[in-house]
């Protein structure tokens, strides 16, 4: 497949005007993302030692492992991926939101390390780290997002995108949302939580992004498109139940993870624009996964209990005579 | 009979009934999932609140039942419980057998359950009696709330019977360390609060990192004074820029709430409050900045900052404000700075060359702490010349409490070398415990039920004694302070088809807590008389001198609308008269009172979920709230008599918004002696100016302190999950 039309490319630098947008979600979605911004020192996550503590040796492996493999999906992300979709930006403030996107992707690569400082043991990280260079699916998982990043493609990019942000994240998501829904790491699974809130933004963006630009193409085209969508989501779904099953089988729970991967397949198909592919979906997920990912700042929470995952930074405006006439 | 009644799988089969025909997928779901579908709505757009139901029933069948201890007998169980160490014998020897069996079976009779899976999950999860190792269970509510009556009545039975009643009908609820702790033999202390001031030398320091690590472990939450400190660059021994100011003592403080935790339950939790004309202050905020470096960010510990009302009139014409050291003020003063009143000394130390200064812009401090509220919800405020002008008792207050509802007096201690005490000063604790105002409406005899509530409260500052605390302890033996609080007003407003903050929930929240004053004075005077000796200091306070009730006997408070005339004369409610006043004012003028404060109004956490009430007299934060905890992980809580008819009176927080928050708190404020944890409430939208403007109108309108900013982000469009209860604004 080849790419068309490469002059929608920005070819030159024009200093950026954020008072004349071309696209008003750009700035709607920086707003978002700055808004948003966190950093892992915020999470007091030691507080998560003595429940990391009550976790069996397996059930700590299984963690480690999975969020290793979350890191090497983030460091992808944050190097590779997002910076791939700046040169393909058709605004400038579509580049803004990317470099954006880009370096928050790190900080979630980051987060993990402070997780495995926190809780565990080098030694055992290590391990998980040779574990996740071994492991074929987490390779081919890699290797066929990687593909499309390397094609000259904007649009096949903007799918391999979104499908890495809506729906690979996800079988990782899982553990932790259910260690928590029990009590247990559940400062992790608010840090956890920022990382869903930035991935829901990026994965609801970059398929916009991804709409916009399909609709300018051929009929033809578009399906060809569409197809190859399908074909990679199908790819990545047989290697991802095979990866879930090398991952949850010890522990039980590959059914509902599996369950949870449909629901998350067809959020990144309807990013994308396109219908869902698991009919029931929804219904299928345990209601204490999918209630706990809700991306909103509505939790309550007492000091007892950690930072949360609600605040965010302000807009900061001066006040006037008028406030303060008493 | 008794026999049965300790049958622990009874719970199951009444609430067998109550639970309606689900789907064979939601048969096989276990609690959590079921408690989960609360957050989401079902195919027709519905609440699903019968999931709850099943939820709290499958957590009895598949969970509590099968783990629970079983006994023959209530004579078995308790000789059992007390020959293993899990009781505490001396409570139970203050009572015949017969009298504790009559007991019991009065508790069982009333046949109590939970109204709500987290509830039930709650109370077993944090508050039952375990065995050692922590697998099964010993207790039932039931057993629960008759050894704390038995404990707090301490060998009167006619007392006992009346505090098993008001618990066990969820009228009145001891706060959690009481609740948690009575009749247990391996237990924490029964006070929940505590309140200490630091002086700006070293022994003061090394003494209060001590007194966290001590009351921590003893459970609670302790905040401290910070005013006092030196600030960074002030000189130590004459010597210039040498003091590293107060960040290193949070720092510290931290740390040591971090290590110690009382028997793993939870951790401690501190705060630290500061005066805003502190030259610090800009540091002290600063440490709660997202992009704060790890060297002085403060990730646990809770601010406040204590602003006079000298602050805000430079605010108002938009001047610069003053800063003072610390170190300069004591010298000159010969009081500690957070003894001085900012606001009358303003001018007279802006005058003086000897007292070192800084100048900021007012407005900008504002401007600052609003931003940090948006970042991390503190710090919270206490409006200090508010506080000591509402103040019936002699003292000064400078500070306030974890939860921002403890105003009390407090004087500094003088140390030795060797951190012993060379002057015992007075340092605050406070126990409390709350009213359902719903409950409390229904009750068969209003006064009773406060007076049983005031005598509860009273027993736990008679027995404790946090000597590790000398302080503490002193001032307490003195001065018997107590908070009794309220909670549930949103729910009953909602029952009784009123809108939070409207004309007639105004009303009823001036009138009902009118009426529980007069009852909590009534209650503490009849103490007086008992036990022949008022709190120390009495003859010093507006009790004594009768100015307090000027308010009461000089004018007439009665109902302002139909609707609440209405609401007290059906429940059968009598409204004080002035003349009861001049009464009850004659009388305590006379006897003196037991209770050096009697009101504060906390924001009733955990034990609201237990009492199945809406937490304190805010509004619910959702109409099915998520609340995380650390030991619970995510569990949903359906707001108190929701259903899917009456959902128009359960606009939550983000939707009031917050001047009618700070209106009905008003009305609650000018009865309550202490102070009323009130939050702020705001959707994304608001800027840092909406947040100043509230706290503008707070303290116009009289209020005291505030406690947390919260936010709320509504998910943007596109993002949310489906079918989400929670996502919709």
């Amino acid at each position: 497949m080849t790419a068309t039309a490469a002059p929608r490319h920005l070819t030159r630098v024009d200093a950026i005007n954020w008072n004349r947008l071309q696209d008003d979600k750009d700035l709607e979605v920086w707003n978002r993302l700055t808004a948003n911004f966190w950093l892992p020192e915020k999470v007091p996550l030691s507080n998560d030692v003595s429940a990391w503590n009550t976790l069996t040796e397996q059930e700590q492996t299984l963690t480690i492992r999975v969020f290793t493999g979350l890191t090497l999906l983030d460091t992808i992300q944050g190097t590779i991926g997002a910076p791939a979709l700046i040169e393909d930006a058709v605004t400038p403030h579509e580049e803004a939101v990317f470099t954006n996107i880009s370096f928050m992707e790190s900080v979630h690569a980051r987060s993990y390390s402070s997780i495995f400082s926190t809780l565990c043991a080098t030694r055992d990280v290590d391990d998980a780290y040779r574990w996740s260079e071994e492991n074929p699916h987490l390779q081919n998982k890699a290797e066929l997002i990687l593909n499309r990043y390397r094609m000259d493609d904007p649009l096949m990019r903007k799918v391999a995108s979104v499908f890495l942000e809506s729906f690979l994240f996800y079988s990782g998501f899982y553990l932790p949302m259910y260690w928590a829904s029990r009590g247990k790491l559940t400062n992790t699974a608010d840090l956890i939580r920022l990382i869903i809130r930035d991935e829901a933004v990026h994965g609801y963006y970059i398929g916009y992004k991804f709409q916009q630009a399909l609709a300018k193409e051929s009929a033809e085209r578009q399906q060809e498109i569409k197809d190859a969508t399908f074909d990679l989501l199908l790819e990545l779904y047989d290697n991802e139940v095979q990866y879930t099953e090398s991952l949850y089988d010890d522990v039980g729970l590959t059914e509902e993870v599996k369950a949870f991967l449909h629901y998350n397949a067809n959020k990144a198909l309807m990013n994308l624009g396109y219908e869902p592919l698991f009919p029931g979906a929804t219904e299928a997920v345990n209601p204490a996964i999918l209630a706990a990912l809700s991306p909103g700042a509505e939790e309550n929470h007492d000091f007892f209990s950690g930072s949360g995952s609600s605040y965010v930074i302000g807009r900061s405006e001066r006040t006037e005579d008028e406030d303060w006439a008493f | 009979m008794l026999d049965d009644t300790v049958e622990t799988t009874e719970n199951t089969s009444s609430l067998n009934t109550s639970s309606v025909e689900l789907s064979r997928t939601t048969q096989t779901l276990d609690y959590h999932a079921l408690n989960a579908m609360l957050n989401l709505y079902d195919n027709e757009g519905r609440l699903q609140l019968q999931a709850d139901r099943e939820a709290s029933r499958q957590y009895f069948l598949q969970h509590v039942n099968q783990n629970t201890v079983f006994f023959h007998s209530l004579a078995e169980k308790l000789e059992y419980l007390v020959a293993e160490n899990y009781y505490e014998k001396e409570v139970l020897d203050q009572y015949d057998f017969a009298f504790i069996k009559s007991l019991f079976e009065r508790a069982y009779a009333v046949k109590f359950r939970f109204q709500s899976f987290l509830g039930a999950f709650k109370y077993y999860t944090s508050y039952t009696l375990k065995t050692f190792d922590g697998r099964r269970y010993l207790e039932r509510f039931e057993d629960r709330v008759c050894m704390v009556a038995l404990t707090l009545a301490q060998g009167d039975e006619t007392v006992a019977r009346q505090l098993m009643d008001e618990i066990i009908h969820g009228r009145f609820q001891p706060a959690t360390p009481t609740f948690l702790n009575c009749g247990k033999k391996q237990r924490g202390e029964l006070v929940s609060c505590f309140l200490l001031r630091i002086e700006d030398n070293m022994e003061s320091i090394g003494r209060s990192i001590n007194s966290a690590l001590q009351l921590s472990k003893r459970g609670g939450g302790v905040a401290f004074l910070l005013s006092n400190i030196r600030e960074a660059g002030a000189p130590i021994k004459h010597i210039e820029n040498q003091s590293s100011g107060i960040i290193p003592i949070m720092k510290m403080l931290e740390d040591a709430f971090s290590y110690a935790n009382q028997l793993g339950a939870r951790q401690g939790a501190g705060a630290v409050y500061l005066n805003a004309h502190h030259p610090d202050i800009l540091r002290f905020l600063d440490t709660k900045r997202e992009n704060a470096d790890e060297k002085i960010r403060i990730k646990t510990l809770s601010l406040g900052v204590v602003i006079p009302d000298i602050t805000f009139e430079l605010a108002r014409r938009n001047e610069q404000m003053y800063l003072f050291s610390p170190y300069d003020v004591e010298n000159v003063y010969g009081k500690p700075f957070g003894d001085i009143s900012v606001t009358e000394k303003y001018d007279e130390m802006v005058d003086d060359a000897r007292i070192r200064k800084t100048k900021i812009n007012a407005r900008e401090l504002f401007q600052t702490l609003a931003e940090v509220q948006f970042e991390s919800g503190y710090p919270y405020v206490m409006f200090e010349d508010t506080v000591n002008r509402a103040n019936p008792i002699a003292g000064r207050i400078n500070m306030s409490n974890l939860c921002s509802e403890i105003l009390q007096v407090n004087t500094p201690s003088d140390y030795d070398a060797d951190l012993g005490y060379e002057r015992i000063g007075e340092d605050i604790s406070c126990n409390l415990g709350s009213l359902n105002i719903a409950r409390t409406m229904d009750s068969s005899d209003f006064g009773a039920t406060v007076e049983t509530a005031i005598r509860g409260l009273t027993a736990v500052s008679e027995m404790s004694d946090i000597r590790s605390v000398p302080s503490i302890s002193e001032a307490n033996k003195h001065s018997h302070a107590i908070g009794l609080g309220q909670m549930n007003l949103h729910g009953y407003l909602a029952r009784e088809h009123i809108h939070y903050g409207s004309e007639e929930g105004l009303d009823f929240t001036n009138l009902y807590f009118y009426t529980v004053t007069y009852h909590a004075l009534r209650a503490s005077n009849q103490l007086a008389i008992e036990r022949g000796v008022a709190f120390a200091g009495f003859a010093d306070s507006d009790y004594a001198s009768g100015v307090y009730f000027d308010k009461y006997t000089e004018q007439a408070w009665g109902p302002r609308t139909a609707r609440v005339r209405e609401l007290f004369d059906k429940a059968g409610i009598h409204v004080p008269t002035q003349d009861d006043w001049r009464a009850l004012k004659a009388s305590v003028m006379a006897h003196g009172l037991f209770n050096r404060n009697l009101q504060a109004v906390p924001p009733t956490g955990s034990i609201s979920y237990i009492n199945h009430s809406t937490s304190s007299i805010h509004p619910v934060v959702s109409k099915i709230e998520i609340r995380k905890e650390g030991k619970l992980g995510r569990v949903y809580y359906p707001a108190p008599y929701l259903n899917d008819d009456n959902q128009e009176y359960y606009q939550d927080a983000y939707e009031i918004g917050p001047e009618k928050i700070i209106d009905t708190y008003a009305e609650a404020t000018q009865h309550v002696d202490q102070g009323l944890s009130l939050t702020l409430f705001f959707r994304d939208t608001a800027t840092t100016r909406d947040i100043n403007r509230a706290q503008i109108y707070a303290w116009r309108q009289g209020i005291k302190t505030l406690y947390y900013v919260r936010l709320r982000q509504a998910a943007l469009e596109g993002t949310e999950v489906e079918g989400c209860v929670s996502c919709t604004l």
